[in-house]
């Protein structure tokens, strides 16, 4: 007899949890089923609202008035482009004539020059003069440009002579800019 | 072996028995589950596309809106004259004209003379070098004394096309002055409609205002004087 009634309680119990269990596992299966729709829904109705579809079409409108002032933008885009060069060209370009005049004016007086060739690497200079003490103050003026390192770098005399069916002096000099 | 079979079928229907309660909700979670990553997660992946095309569209739609609002505040003609003068200071093609007539302005308003000069044209069918600043280089020989040669030196630096002496040779029987005159293609540049368009900037403006000061030969096309001139390779 106690036999059936412990049988009995034991019944019970297992009864009492299988129907919790069930319960559990009910909200579980309803609440994963409602839980994917919803976000399902809640996904579909996100993508709803944040859809470019007017952004696009208001793109289409400023690109068809944009269609009209293209003249206008081909020539803004010359336009910036031109101005992009030309500066790169104003501070590449070498102006020698600033060398030139910087040069000829250390030239004294009574020295004539016969040759002059300058490019954007060196400069070469020949002149004559009766007078030595020009060819010397040719020769200063040259070398302190040099020191105050102003249009030429370096400076090499190339040759020095004196020519005699002239009775003038003849110098030659080259320097590196 | 049919005794062993009979057994595991009533294990199994015992479990069966046992599990029956659960199982439509498990079939259900199961279900779920699998329906969340079948549709929702591609869905949510949709959405962040979709997320990102919405942001690049309205990048693309606030740069072109800019670009309506520049193109529509741009004087036409002001645009024009800005641009005719940029031109002529750096051409888009080789300018031979332009160049004829900086040169024998420069000689005219210096007082130089000018003999035959050569253009070294360069090869005409190689592709231009986009980097770099292709030039036209010419050779010109002129009968003057050393400080009109200077002259003529400092004044064809502040002219147009944009040139760079790049020799004076002054000698006794005779002097020439190379000069390189710039020209510049626009090459194949990537054109882009969201691409944004800047406006007419103010050091433009001063570009323009400082060439406009330049000799300005190209535009006013002056008449060539007859001299001989010969193209070179």
């Amino acid at each position: 007899m106690s036999t059936d009634i412990n049988l009995l309680l034991v019944t019970d119990e297992e009864s009492l949890k299988r129907k919790k269990r069930v319960r559990i596992l009910n909200f579980a299966a309803a609440a994963s089923l409602i839980g994917v729709g919803l976000a399902s829904l809640g996904v579909f109705l996100l993508i709803r609202a944040i859809d470019p579809s007017p952004i696009l079409a208001e793109q289409k409108d400023v690109l068809g008035k944009m269609s009209q002032l293209e003249n206008r933008q081909a020539k803004l885009f010359i336009l910036n482009n031109r101005v992009e060069n030309i500066d790169k060209v104003l501070k590449i370009r070498k102006d020698l004539s600033k060398v030139t005049s910087g040069l000829l004016a250390k030239i004294p007086s009574d020295l004539s020059i016969d040759d002059f060739e300058v490019n954007d690497k060196s400069v070469i200079m020949t002149g004559q003069s009766r007078s030595l003490s020009a060819i010397g103050e040719f020769i200063n003026n040259l070398t302190d440009m040099v020191y105050k390192k102003e249009i030429i770098k370096s400076l090499t005399i190339n040759s020095l002579a004196l020519d005699e069916s002239r009775n003038s002096y003849r110098i030659s000099v080259k320097s590196e800019l | 072996m049919n005794g062993k079979i009979n057994a595991d079928l009533k294990s199994l229907e015992a479990i069966y028995n046992k599990n029956k309660p659960y199982l439509i909700q498990i079939v259900i979670i199961l279900a779920s589950i699998i329906l969340f990553f079948q549709f929702v997660v591609p869905q949510f992946r949709t959405l962040l596309e979709v997320r990102e095309e919405g942001i690049e569209a309205s990048l693309k739609l606030a740069t072109l809106k800019t670009n309506l609002d520049v193109l529509t505040k741009v004087n036409e003609e002001v645009l024009d004259s800005q641009l005719e003068v940029l031109s002529s200071a750096l051409p888009l093609s080789k300018d031979f004209i332009g160049m004829l007539n900086s040169v024998y302005s420069t000689a005219q308003k210096t007082g130089v003379n000018l003999g035959s000069f050569s253009l070294k044209v360069g090869d005409l069918s190689g592709s231009e070098k986009i980097n770099d600043f292709p030039t036209v280089k010419l050779s010109v020989p002129i009968n003057s004394n050393i400080a009109t040669i200077n002259s003529f030196v400092e004044t064809v630096n502040r002219a147009v096309p944009l040139s760079e002496v790049y020799l004076v040779k002054i000698g006794g029987v005779s002097s020439t002055v190379g000069l390189s005159f710039y020209y510049k293609p626009l090459g194949s540049s990537v054109y882009s409609e969201d691409a944004l368009v800047s406006p007419v900037s103010q050091k433009a403006i001063t570009l323009v205002k400082q060439l406009s000061e330049f000799e300005n030969t190209s535009i006013s096309m002056q008449p060539i004087p007859s001299a001989t001139s010969s193209a070179t390779q």
